[in-house]
């Protein structure tokens, strides 16, 4: 009862913020993304994160927080720091490194399997959707094998984040699935 | 339940016999205040550097070698490694080079640490962090948290040794006491010192490479706690590095800042430190100076006698270059790639003051907020000690103090910033008195070290990263830097319920105090520092207030725990005295010996005044009697305050005090005077006197008040105490500074006493007219 009255408060008023946690391999493109979504028409270039990103990014009156984290192998035992309160992770793949991919799965499932981000949303970025040889959104699926997850709210969003195809898409995709989430505070 | 402190039950050392062990480096003045010395001061050329007075009385005796604190042919280098760590696009940190050899530990641990968070936005950053490592074990022992190898390292330290025992020049017992007493200072009973890092790191755009960009790192480190000094050296050594990044660049290096030359650098005792450290005379100590200066000619040239191939230099540089300008601090230099580096290293160096951090800075990034729209902290007995609204830089130090969990948060901040922000807590704390802060801090750290960090209990952590904010189960306090706001986490532990605080519910009801109440004096304090900081007092005013502040908090704390618990073990107390408050201070146990003057401790104004400020501590002070520093500080005590204090009786600190804060009736004052006259006799003695009258409380002028006293007596008694003062080395700086009032009425009593005497004085003062202005030259001497 009383969420739902928050619920349209947050509705009327726009006052609803959402931590975001973004994660992927290394090079996949989560910096990239980030910063596309706080400056929209610009061209961005970046080089290796060392340790982290945060940015906020307001967007259908929704705050996103957004966390973007390191991805070389030996700091992703750190990803873990990041989970509590998290209501949204944002999973980046290279759809292109096919030889990954499998390393790219391991990876996500250790991450919502823990107990502090079950009940965040998942958005899948199906990346670098113009390089020759991508897998398509739907062979994504199937080799990060969404299909097995059970009481998760997932998407996959094909997108080209150096020219900001599909991004926003998949950022109104959070914030229309957020608000069947138990908003926090 | 008796004190543990080692008193001397012997003899009457300290009395009329003082202990040549103790002197240090200079005469011994003429022992007997009765006999009138052979030397008066004059006022103003007592200030100047060569006084013909001096040298006589330097030829009284053997003089004594002065030691250098860095000798030439000591085994231990300024600088111990070098370090480069680069980010590697697919495998994160990691360790390029090391020279001289690899340092041992955990390598992608510290090329995690060279390489802070978010490196990649700015061009440039700084990072400071410490190793626990050991002097002598080469290799295993090396971690950044140091808690769990502490115990074992404890055992190795005095086996270890650091280099001092290779000095062959003392041939007296005395000089080997000091000797181990300074190493205790610097070891503090704690494992060997620290090693401190001073990081560089670039980060390069590039378009030739991989993903645009190469960040590399180098750093420095070294067992020197001013490692700011290398900070131009490492940024000329990384840009070399870009160009050739070679094992060479690093040996290149580190031969430069091991040619550094401090051995003209004199070592000082522990009094000498006090002095010189609260002293703004640049001059200060110059003797010591210029003693290393002559010994080193003497050392040379005997060489050269001995080696008749070797002509003597005519390179050789003039004594009057190496004087300092500032005894405060030594300048040498580094020559690195023909280019010469200017650096100054302070002459006194204190635990846990490390790196050039700005107390001033510190304090006013926490005070601004609270000025301007202050929110009231969540109540805990050891931290809001002034209720609600206490101010956030009693806060932070109270945390320190009862050892909380700290952490410096300074998103979008460079690491360097965070890594200061540390280090000036660790000072405001320690007060440069109290230990155990830099040996749990992390000036920088990042996620990759959380767990471990949180196995150390009260640490002090500096990071960049907020997600630090969203776990407070990880912290006591929180210091956002970006908006200067003090969080105190809602998982902190509640503070005990101790016996102390118990004892004082029930003496004394609790009494509500007003809203503008302020029992502890904190408000009071932090309004004069605020006040000083906006008169623009320097940082070392500031730093000197705290210490002063830490020094009170001591005190106030020893008061405590003989009220509450009958005895103390962080306060000296002489021999013949009682910890009984039934003994009131000011009475003389022995009527024929006025240095048996009873009493000891902080001095209040009245009972209440003291019932109050204690009241108003017990949360903080029961707070701190469990922590390291607190344990730490009784070790000093006995260790290293104990055997630097020549006079045991009458406890100087506390009857100075008395003639401050007290109205006292002429017969105690009286009684002050004599007992200090006859105590106060040798070279240290006096340093000893001259660390309670420390010019920033008035100097000399309290005691210079004998000098009006009714009893002809006590005048004369202390115009022969003044008359010592002016002759040493240290005090004539003190003697030069008291007021023209003060001078006047010196010399009137030794005229009047010489002509009572009817003998004719060796040395007289020339007819009174011109006294005026010999006083006045000291006054101008003083402005200058």
């Amino acid at each position: 009862m009383g969420g739902s009255v928050s619920k349209l408060m947050g509705k009327i008023f726009g006052t609803k913020e959402m931590r975001i946690l973004m994660l992927g391999l290394d090079a996949a493109g989560k910096t990239t993304i980030l910063y596309k979504l706080k400056l929209t028409n610009q061209d961005v270039t970046t080089i290796p994160t060392v340790g982290f990103n945060v940015e906020s990014v307001t967007y259908k009156n929704v705050k996103f927080n957004v966390w973007d984290v390191g991805g070389q192998d030996k700091i992703r035992p750190l990803w873990r720091h990041y989970y509590s309160g998290t209501q949204g992770l944002i999973f980046v793949v290279d759809s292109s490194d096919t030889v990954r991919l499998e390393e790219a799965r391991s990876e996500l499932h250790k991450i919502i399997n823990d107990r502090e981000m079950k009940d965040a949303l998942l958005l899948v970025f199906a990346n670098k959707q113009d390089v020759p040889g991508h897998l398509s959104p739907e062979e994504v699926i199937n080799a990060l094998q969404l299909t097995k997850l059970k009481d998760k709210l997932w998407y996959v969003a094909p997108s080209v984040a150096t020219e900001g195809t599909g991004i926003f898409e998949g950022l109104a995709w959070l914030s229309n699935n957020v608000k069947t989430q138990q908003p926090q505070k | 339940m008796s004190t543990t402190l080692p008193i001397r039950t012997s003899d009457e050392k300290g009395h009329s016999a003082p202990s040549p062990a103790k002197s240090n480096g200079l005469p011994h003045l003429s022992p007997s205040p009765s006999i009138a010395p052979k030397h008066s001061p004059r006022s103003s050329q007592t200030s100047t550097r060569h006084s013909g007075d001096q040298h006589t009385a330097t030829r009284d005796s053997k003089p004594r070698r002065c030691k250098s604190q860095y000798p030439r042919d000591s085994p231990e280098r300024h600088v111990e490694f070098i370090l480069v760590a680069s980010f590697h696009i697919d495998r994160g940190p990691i360790m390029e080079h090391q020279y001289p050899g690899p340092i041992s530990g955990d390598e992608s641990m510290l090329a995690e640490l060279m390489l802070p968070d978010q490196t990649h936005v700015r061009s440039q950053d700084w990072t400071i962090f410490f190793l626990h490592k050991d002097t002598s074990t080469e290799g295993e022992d090396e971690e950044q948290t140091g808690t769990k190898k502490k115990k074992r390292k404890a055992q190795t330290e005095t086996s270890s040794g650091d280099g001092e025992a290779s000095d062959g020049l003392d041939d007296e017992s005395g000089e080997t006491t000091e000797e181990e007493q300074s190493s205790d200072e610097e070891d503090g009973g704690e494992g060997p010192p620290l090693m401190y890092v001073l990081n560089l790191v670039n980060t390069k755009q590039d378009n030739t490479v991989k993903r645009g960009a190469v960040v590399k790192a180098m750093a420095i480190c070294t067992r020197h706690s001013f490692l700011h000094i290398y900070k131009p050296i490492l940024l000329l050594a990384l840009e070399d590095y870009f160009k050739s990044p070679y094992p060479e660049t690093l040996e290149s290096l580190y031969n430069a800042v091991n040619a550094m030359d401090l051995s003209y650098m004199p070592k000082l005792n522990l009094l000498e430190r006090q002095i010189l450290q609260a002293s703004n005379s640049k001059d200060m100590f110059i003797e010591k100076f210029e003693q290393m200066v002559n010994q080193r000619m003497i050392a040379d040239g005997e060489l050269n006698e001995t080696n008749e191939d070797n002509p003597p230099s005519p390179k050789k540089a003039s004594p009057r270059n190496i004087l300092p300008r500032d005894t405060h601090e030594f300048e040498s230099k580094i020559i690195y790639q023909n280019i010469p580096i200017p650096v100054k290293v302070p002459t006194v160096i204190w635990p846990e003051i490390v790196g050039d951090f700005s107390l001033v800075k510190l304090i006013q990034t926490f005070s601004a907020p609270h000025t301007s729209s202050p929110q009231p902290f969540p109540l805990h007995p050891h931290l809001t000690t002034s209720g609600a609204y206490t101010h956030p830089i009693i806060v932070l130090v109270n945390a320190m103090l009862t050892q909380k969990r700290v952490v410096f948060l300074g998103h979008n901040r460079p690491s360097g910033e965070v890594a200061e922000a540390v280090l000036a807590a660790c000072a405001l704390a320690s007060g440069g008195i109290l230990r155990g802060f830099t040996r749990h801090a992390f000036p920088y750290t990042d996620l990759t070290k959380i767990d471990d960090l949180l196995m150390v209990p009260g640490f002090i952590a500096g990071v960049t990263n907020p997600t630090f904010a969203n776990h407070p189960e990880w912290w006591d306090v929180l210091c956002d830097l970006p908006t200067g706001r003090i969080k105190i986490s809602n998982h902190i532990e509640p503070a005990p319920v101790t016996d102390g605080l118990l004892y004082f519910q029930q003496q004394t009801p609790v009494i509500p105090p007003g809203p503008n109440a302020d029992p502890s004096g904190d408000n009071l304090f932090m309004e004069d520092v605020l006040r000083s900081i906006a008169n623009r007092y320097g940082e070392n005013a500031i730093r000197a207030k705290w210490r002063a502040y830490t020094t009170k908090f001591t005190r106030i704390a020893a008061a405590f725990e003989e009220t509450v618990y009958g005895a103390s073990n962080i306060y000296i107390i002489g021999p013949n005295e009682e910890i009984s408050p039934e003994s009131p201070s000011g009475l003389q146990a022995d009527p024929a010996d006025p240095t048996t003057l009873r009493g000891h401790g902080y001095v209040w104004s009245d009972e209440a005044a003291k019932q109050r400020e204690l009241m108003a501590s017990v949360s903080r002070i029961e707070g701190w009697r469990t922590t390291r520093s607190y344990y730490s500080f009784i070790q000093d005590i006995a260790a290293m305050y104990y055997p630097a204090r020549p006079i045991q009786k009458p406890d100087l600190y506390h009857h100075h005090d008395r003639l401050r804060t007290r109205k006292l009736l002429p017969a105690d004052a009286s009684a002050i005077y004599i007992a200090f006259s006859h105590a106060i006799q040798d070279y240290a003695g006096i340093c000893q006197l001259l660390t309670v009258t420390p010019e920033s409380q008035a100097g000399l002028f309290y005691l210079a008040m004998g000098l009006l006293h009714p009893d002809q007596t006590t005048r004369e008694a202390t115009a022969d105490l003044l008359e010592r003062i002016a002759l040493h080395p240290a005090g004539r700086h003190f003697w030069a500074q008291l007021n023209r009032f003060a001078k006047t009425a010196y010399f009137r009593i030794k005229r009047d006493r010489d002509a009572g005497s009817s003998k004719s004085p060796s040395d007289s003062f020339g007819p009174p007219q011109s006294l005026v202005g010999v006083a006045m030259s000291g006054v101008r001497s003083h402005g200058s």
